[in-house]
């Protein structure tokens, strides 16, 4: 089981390095950079000449660039390369009609799922973390190392848990795969996820968010914010990192469940 | 080796396999219907992909479905093509044996060597959107082969192989059989499974109409209605014995050629010899008017409602 799940890790990883998909990579690098470097354009601001001239570098300016490179790179950069890999993970195999070959062999549903998960998690991790470590400075925030240190381990997190989720979308529903990722994420990690309820503990985002404010030590802490707390909630750092494992382990979990009991047959859509 | 209880496969209202009973013993055997038969519904039974939604399926007194053990004695080679375009069919044949729980060495051994048992020997490293149809199906042998499977189940593997590849395919599965291994393959061609076994299972409207031998068929055709051309010196005078031992349902002469239409092939054919014979009529060919395998099957399937 074991060796298989590391064959279609090691397979898929061989197929993805083609000129479009490095092109991908390259793109899921650059846009967090991109960004922030507009804004440092766009906002005519040289954080490196007001320390200079004795400015104190403004707390505003750390949170805005924290927050902003937050929500490029733990969120989008992970959340745009984990859907586009993972979403398809099956789908693609039943449109391509090769899920049969992979099904006929011992454990082979559930190594490919895994093999392609972890594929997924690592190819998205390196450009996440190549943006982040060119973002970062680049916004000059005063603590670059405690705000790169933070987003890296938010990155860790946030790959695997958006890998999971849009893994058992796409076992789920096979067949509008995409279209059910990207509903989920509008509905779901930009919608509910700021809803002041107990619903939103249910989202990935709730956790990442609580957890780059206390790990950047951002003002939402301060406790005076109170009708911010339910954004954030008030849970230990711990208790966040343990709740998304068991988010990931879960899904995981129920997709393999899923794929094991339905029935993805050579004959079902085509001839009897 | 394969035991189906009463199996029934419905796709929503769809039957595609109607309360099939079968038991087959180790060997090889051939499984013969018409398109939309639902030849590949069984054999997904068989392999565990579908669920019956009535009966119980058991491969090698199990279960086949997520059956790991199974798995690792069966061959599959499906009927679509669905083999990744974009990799070599040494890669693609390696990974599926990576699969299959071999050491990356092995699988190296095992796709080579059954990728040159196929003769894809030459075309193995270069990419599989670059292959003609023929050997995307040799490759597609190839990677159910390669771990040397016990059970081999081959969906339409002649499919778009050129007279010399199905020949060679032949002596591999001839080959394959006579290590003492069981094969099952399934096609809507006659003459392809008669090339690679006598052992046959005829399936119609996801029903078993009939199995056996060739022999056993043919035996079996001979009391079901059926057509005959002979092309001969005097079909005329051959038509008139015809009539006079009333063997025949209607006559129809054209040319050279005298078409009859019986409910009595038995008769027919039993008595023919003698008729050439007396009349010194010669024949020159004789064969099925209508070669139309769904003829057969029609009439099976009749056969097998008590219609006739």
């Amino acid at each position: 089981m074991i060796g298989s799940i590391i064959a279609v890790f090691l397979f898929e990883w061989k197929r993805a390095l083609t000129f479009t998909r490095m092109l991908w990579w390259v793109l899921l690098a650059a846009f967090p950079v991109f960004i922030i470097g507009l804004i440092r354009f766009i906002a005519s601001f040289d954080p490196r000449h007001a320390m200079e001239s004795g400015e104190a570098i403004s707390e505003e300016w750390r949170e805005l660039c924290a927050w902003l490179i937050f929500a490029l790179v733990p969120m989008l950069v992970s959340m745009l390369g984990t859907l586009l890999w993972t979403t398809p993970a099956i789908s693609a195999e039943l449109e391509r009609r090769s899920w049969i070959y992979l099904a006929v062999r011992p454990h082979g549903g559930t190594a490919v799922l895994i093999g392609k998960y972890l594929a997924a998690v690592t190819w998205v991790i390196p450009p996440a973390l190549l943006g982040l470590s060119i973002a970062v400075p680049l916004a000059q925030t005063g603590d670059s190392m405690r705000i790169w240190w933070s987003m890296t381990r938010l990155v860790c997190l946030s790959a695997p848990s958006f890998a999971a989720i849009y893994l058992l979308l796409g076992v789920i529903l096979p067949k509008r795969a995409m279209v059910l990722a990207v509903a989920y994420t509008l509905l779901f990690e930009l919608v509910i996820s700021f809803v002041p309820a107990v619903i939103n503990k249910l989202t990935v985002q709730y956790r990442l968010r609580s957890l780059v404010v206390e790990w950047c030590e951002l003002s939402f802490r301060r406790p005076t914010q109170t009708r911010i707390m339910s954004l954030i909630g008030n849970e230990s750092i711990q208790t966040h990192i343990n709740a998304l494992f068991i988010m990931i382990a879960a899904m995981l979990l129920v997709s393999i469940f899923i794929l094991r009991t339905r029935e993805f047959s050579t004959s079902a859509e085509s001839d009897i | 080796m394969i035991e189906l209880q009463n199996v029934t496969k419905l796709y929503g209202k769809v039957i595609g396999v109607n309360d099939l009973t079968l038991s087959l013993e180790p060997g090889a055997y051939g499984l013969l219907g018409p398109n939309g038969s639902g030849k590949s519904t069984l054999l997904n039974l068989i392999i565990g992909q579908l669920r019956p939604t009535l009966g119980t399926v058991n491969v090698m007194g199990r279960s086949p479905r997520n059956n790991s053990q199974l798995f690792r004695k069966l061959g599959f080679c499906p009927g679509g093509e669905g083999m990744y375009s974009d990799v070599s069919g040494f890669d693609w044949v390696r990974y599926l044996q990576r699969l299959q729980g071999m050491t990356a060495h092995e699988a190296d051994i095992a796709a080579r060597s059954s990728l040159e048992l196929v003769g894809m020997s030459a075309a193995m490293h270069r990419p599989i959107s670059s292959y003609s149809r023929g050997m995307r199906q040799r490759t597609k042998l190839a990677q159910a082969i390669a771990h040397d499977p016990d059970f081999l189940i081959l969906d339409e593997p002649f499919n778009g192989l050129d007279p010399i590849g199905r020949h060679e395919l032949s002596n591999v599965l001839r080959d394959w059989i006579g290590q003492g291994k069981s094969l099952l393959f399934a096609s809507h061609l006659l003459h392809e499974i008669e090339s690679i076994t006598q052992s046959f299972l005829l399936i119609c409207g996801g029903r078993l109409l009939a199995s056996g031998t060739a022999e056993d068929v043919q035996t079996m055709m001979l009391g079901l209605p059926n057509e005959i051309a002979i092309r001969c010196s005097n079909p005329h005078l051959l038509a008139s014995y015809v009539v006079r031992e009333q063997a025949a349902e209607s006559l129809k002469v054209d040319g050279d050629t005298l078409s009859i239409a019986t409910k009595q092939p038995g008769i027919l054919y039993q008595n023919l010899p003698r008729w050439l014979s007396d009349s010194g009529v010669q024949a020159w060919e004789m064969r099925s008017a209508d070669e139309s395998l769904q003829a057969l099957f029609n009439s099976l399937m009749k056969l097998h409602r008590g219609e006739l």
